[in-house]
This record gives structure tokens, C-alpha cells and sequence, in this order.
């Protein structure tokens, strides 16, 4: 069986970001980026399909510059096969990236799609969902447990005030949730051996996919910062303030 | 010449340092001191699987057969994040003799078989040296390799006796180590034994200058962050020039010692037989921006700096138990002074990237 995996490149998760002053994005001078910490879990749960004897073959894509090769390598150091790269610059809208998946899907004809249900950057939560729109696959998504049997792939997911299991039949994409597994980190000889294996890429127009936009960004600017707290004298002053200044008890 | 590191050595350095900065924290490392051991049996296994044992293993063994380029990026992550297990001198110390061992031709056989046991992480092999009084986590290990004289000793475990004693830094667990030199234990002796007991010392004095610079960078930033929020007279004090000025002092001296450092290890790796002031001044430099960070850092947290419940203190004591150990200031400006006032040295700027081979035997920058 194989297995794509999607992986975004996105800010390291331990960097503040911060927000151009010109309020048109985040400042993305000299600050570390990373793979997607939810396509790491994906990535993570692909290579357990093929250690398991699951799946033959993972292949990780990226939609996006060149400087994206660097992530490919590093899911091929956690231990994917080979590598594609959608070459697209500049932002690239949730809708675009899920067409241009699809042309990948159609070239590579996987059983498996695994995706992170979203990334820490555009927070869209939107890709996985319609890259099963658009190959017509069945979807699971925020998947916290994975489990492939014969033609089907059962999905526990995390939904709101519990959890639901869903059996997909194959092919199918699943996108993955925070408690689905603990990704490994990259081993040295790992990350050597990564250089040797394959690497793609292909253009939007070799995948027939027009890269259009629908959105465009007004602004971006960081929340609002927070009030210092004050230290009250006991308890009944806590809750008096509670009750009558921040009234969240009645 | 391209003196940058290559995208190898950077991705060996982001994936080790984002294990140990996600794995070694201050809790963690406070929970080590209070075990009997000192160590983490986890860390160690994922040190092992990341492969830092087996980096500088000559490939015939097992091991990736690099070399100390490739490893000062991750000796300096570990500094970082005050790695207390003891990797880097494992690695860089006990493996770097062990490898010059079988290069020698001296006992290959049981060489052979000890370093690919250390690349398989099945054995663990350290090294005690002259310079040092006392060892770091030697009762941890299975094989001692031990100097008398000239002559280098390798000793089993079962053949040593080991005095714990304290450390200024209770992440250290130091050991006196008795043993009985005997024929059967020598492993190389006479000139060549005093050729790898410097080879040694150069490692071990570079592997400690790496980590001071982790070490540093890693006061710098947690006094640069507390400067950023603590607040006095209405303002964080980092605002205030005083402040600025402490922490740019440091950073100016970790960025001067930066590429000493770097260049000792190539020097290391490409002609250890003129490396001796090459480390030395890595390891003063490294060292004098260490202490520095550590009382400027200190200086900035204010009183709590001093205090056992400020995790600041993690790094500073690491940073004073490292600047002694292998050589101390005083040692290591002597054979740079030593190197300096030989008549034949080569000093100028024609010489600072090496304009020719130098032959050890005819010059005075060995």
C-alpha cells in the first residue's frame, strides 16, 4: 500500500512571531522554519504504517518555493521513501494546494493520504477536507488513532466532548490531530541517508492546475496585549472581583 | 575557501538540538541530581538512536566516520541545553583515543570490537587524562582508558575502584579512580602513548570548548529574556544601558570565540599534530566568554540569581566545572605563549588559513 504524505513548511513553533510593521504579514526574516508540527505527526504515522508492514512505500509532497526541499528532507530523514515538490511562490490558498494534491493524488495513485488537519501558520483547517472533495475519497479527519485492515481504515476522531470512530473504505485521506503519536526526531545516519533518496518536482502547470487566488490578506496584527494581573489579599476579595469586575461568576 | 558549515552538519545540529531542548529540561536535569546514578537512562538510549555515539566511530566499526566539524555544532547543542550526561567526552574523548588506537595498528582486534560496541551503544568506554584529577561518570562506564606515565591503559570496569566526590556542579558526578597499571591492561606505551595522551588532551580540551559556547549563548539568552520582562520604575530593565551593555559584552566575546572554536576542530580533524594552539585558544576564548556570560547573567537576574531555585545557576556552575577541566586559562595561555616566542613560529596573516603544509618536525606551531 502506499501512503502520500503532506508536509507544509511553516515557522518553527518556538519562534514568536511577529507582525511586519506595515501590518501586510508576519516578518519572516531570519526566523526558523519547520516542518508543520501537525504534518511531523502525519509523516510520523506513515512511517509506522510501513514499519508495521502496513505500507510499502511513503511518498512526502510539498506544495511550495524551493526552500521547501528542505522539510521534504527532513520527512525523508523520519523516514519516507521518496520526496515530490509542488513548486509554487508566494502564498498559496488552501483551495490551491488541495488541487494541486490532487494532481499528485492522480500521479501517484496512493491508498493512503495522510495530511496535518491543519497548519500552525494559516490555521485553516480546510486542505485535507478538500482534497476529499476533490478526488472524491473518503475522509477522516483529526484522526487520533489509525488503524489499516485489508480494503478499509478505521479512524477514531477527536471531536467535541468525545470520540468518534469512523471505518473508511480505501482509498481515503485522514487527516491527523495532536494525540495521534509522538513523532520521532531525526536520526544523523538518517538525515545522510535522506540526501541519497529521491526528490521531484513538478510545476502547477505539469499537474494542470492553474494557480488563481480568491483571497487576498488585509491585515495582520498581534493580539492585544495582556493587562498585568494584580495579587488580591484573600479570598473573599477574589471572589468579590470576580463576581462585580470581571462578572464570570454570578 | 567556503569556512560555512555544510546543510549536514546544520540539520544534525537542528535535529539534535531540538531533541535536547524539548527533552533536557530543568525539572529533568533536577530529577538526575537526586538518582543515584546522575544519569537518564532515556536520554541516553535516544542519544544512542540519534547516533552521537557512533558520529566519530571509524566506519569499519560501524560508525559514520566523521569528523570533529561534523560534531563541534551538536557538542555545542549540548552545551546549550546542559546536557549532564556525558556524550560529547564519551564521544569526542574516549572514541577519538579508541580511534587513534586502531589507526596506531595497537590492539586492534579489541579495539575493533570495543568501538563497535560504542556505535551500537551496547558499550560505554570513557577516558580519564592526566589534567584531571578526577573523572566524570568514569563508575558508568564498562572500559577505562586510563594514562600511567606515557603509557595508556585500557581497564574493565571490574578492575577499578571508584571515590565519588562532589562537584561545584551537581550535574557532574566526579570519581577518583584506583586501579593497578599491569602489562596486560597497556594498550600503547612510550612515544606513541604520549602522542594519543596529547591527542587526547586536544580532543578533550575542544569537546569543552564547544560546550562552553553552548553554554554562553544559553546564559545570554535566559538574561536577555528575564531583562525583556522583569520590570522596575515602570520599565523592563533591559530597556536600561547598564543591562544592554553587560549582555553585549558577552555576545561579543561568544561571537569572537565562535569561529576559534570551529577552527580548532578542523585543525583537530585535518592536522592534529599542530592543533595544540589551535585548541588552546579555543578553549581560553570559549572559556573567558563563558565566565563572563555566567557572571553577567548572574548580574542581571539581580539576588535570584545566586539562589539553587533559579534554573540560571544550572548553566553557570556547568560553565565553571568546564573552564577548569581540561586545561585552565592559566594552562592554556602558557603553550600559546609557548607556541608564540618559538623563533620559527609562523605568525602572520599569511599563515591564518594555512598558506602551506607545515611539517611537525621542523616547526614550532606543532
Amino acid at each position: 500500500m502506499k501512503v502520500l504524505v503532506a508536509v507544509k513548511r511553516v515557522v518553527d513553533y518556538n519562534v514568536k512571531v511577529r507582525a511586519k510593521a506595515d501590518g501586510s504579514d508576519v516578518d519572516l526574516n531570519n526566523v526558523k522554519m519547520a516542518i508543520n508540527p501537525f504534518c511531523e505527526i502525519a509523516v510520523e504515522e506513515a512511517v509506522r504504517l510501513k514499519e508495521a508492514g502496513v505500507a510499502t512505500e511513503v511518498v512526502a509532497v510539498s506544495v511550495g518555493p524551493k526552500a521547501c526541499q528542505e522539510q521534504l528532507r527532513t520527512a525523508l530523514a523520519l523516514g519516507a521513501d521518496r520526496a515530490v515538490q509542488v513548486e509554487v511562490d508566494g502564498m498559496v490558498e488552501p483551495l490551491v494546494v488541495a488541487k494541486l494534491l490532487k494532481g499528485v493524488v492522480e500521479k501517484e495513485s496512493p491508498q493512503l493520504v495522510i495530511l496535518g488537519k491543519q497548519s500552525i501558520d494559516g490555521d485553516n483547517n480546510q486542505t485535507g477536507q478538500m482534497l476529499g472533495a476533490l478526488t472524491n475519497m473518503a475522509q477522516g479527519t483529526f484522526a487520533s488513532e489509525v488503524k489499516v485492515d485489508g480494503d478499509s481504515v478505521t479512524v477514531t476522531r477527536e471531536i467535541d466532548g468525545g470520540l468518534q470512530t469512523v471505518k473508511l473504505a480505501l482509498p481515503a485521506i485522514v487527516t491527523t490531530d495532536l494525540r495521534l503519536n509522538e513523532p520521532r526526531y531525526a536520526s544523523l545516519p538518517n538525515i545522510m541517508k535522506a540526501k541519497k533518496k529521491p526528490l521531484d518536482v513538478f510545476t502547477a502547470a505539469d499537474l494542470g492546475v492553474a494557480v488563481s487566488t480568491h483571497v487576498t490578506q488585509v491585515k495582520v496584527e498581534p493580539p492585544a496585549e495582556r493587562q498585568a494581573g494584580v495579587k488580591v489579599e484573600d479570598v473573599a476579595t477574589l471572589v468579590d472581583k470576580l463576581k462585580n469586575e470581571a462578572k464570570v461568576i454570578a | 575557501m567556503d569556512f560555512t558549515f555544510t546543510d549536514d552538519q546544520l540539520a544534525f545540529r537542528d535535529s539534535v538540538g531540538s531533541m535536547l531542548e524539548n527533552e533536557v529540561t530543568t525539572a529533568s536535569i533536577r530529577e538526575r541530581w537526586t538518582g543515584d546514578s546522575g544519569e537518564n537512562g532515556d536520554m541516553l538510549n535516544m542519544l544512542n538512536e540519534m547516533g552521537m555515539n557512533s558520529l566519530l566511530v571509524p566506519e569499519s566499526c560501524g560508525g559514520l566516520g566523521m569528523d570533529l566539524v561534523d560534531f563541534v555544532l551538536l557538542a555545542d547543542a549540548c552545551g546549550k541545553a546542559a546536557l549532564p550526561e556525558s556524550i560529547v567526552e564519551d564521544a569526542v574523548v574516549a572514541g577519538g583515543l579508541l580511534s587513534d588506537l586502531l589507526a596506531s595498528g595497537q590492539h586492534t582486534d579489541q579495539v575493533q570490537e570495543l568501538l563497535g560496541g560504542v556505535a551500537a551503544g551496547d558499550i560505554r568506554v570513557g577516558c580519564a587524562h592526566i589534567i584531571n584529577p578526577y573523572s566524570n561518570f568514569a563508575h558508568r562506564k564498562d572500559w577505562m582508558l586510563l594514562a600511567n606515565g606515557n603509557d595508556v591503559h585500557l581497564v574493565p570496569k571490574s578492575d577499578l575502584k571508584f571515590t565519588a566526590l562532589k562537584s561545584v556542579d551537581p550535574s557532574r558526578r566526579l570519581q577518583k579512580v584506583d586501579w593497578a597499571p599491569s602489562r596486560k591492561t597497556r594498550v600503547a606505551e612510550g612515544e606513541v602513548g604520549a602522542g594519543l595522551q596529547r591527542a587526547t588532551l586536544n580532543r578533550g580540551a575542544l569537546a569543552a570548548a564547544a560546550q562552553l559556547l553552548g553554554l554562553a549563548q544559553a546564559m545570554v539568552q535566559q538574561a536577555v529574556d528575564y531583562s525583556a520582562t522583569r520590570e522596575q520604575f515602570g520599565k523592563a530593565i533591559g530597556t536600561n544601558q547598564a543591562v544592554k551593555h553587560l549582555m553585549a559584552d558577552c555576545a561579543v566575546q561568544i561571537e569572537f570565540a565562535k569561529p576559534v572554536v570551529y577552527r580548532a576542530a578542523y585543525t583537530v580533524g585535518v592536522a592534529p599534530q599542530r592543533a595544540d594552539w589551535a585548541v588552546s585558544h579555543a578553549k581560553t576564548a570559549a572559556g573567558s566568554a563563558a565566565e563572563l556570560s555566567a557572571r553577567n547573567a548572574t548580574q542581571v537576574h539581580g539576588a535570584m540569581g545566586y539562589t539553587w531555585e533559579c534554573d540560571l545557576h544550572i548553566w553557570v556552575k556547568r560553565a565553571w566545572a568546564l573552564a577548569k577541566e581540561w586545561g585552565d586559562a592559566g594552562f592554556h595561555k602558557n603553550r600559546i605563549h609557548e607556541w608564540l616566542l618559538q623563533p620559527n613560529a609562523l605568525l602572520g596573516p599569511e599563515f591564518t588559513f594555512g598558506k602551506r603544509y607545515i611539517d611537525h618536525s621542523d616547526s614550532a606551531a606543532a
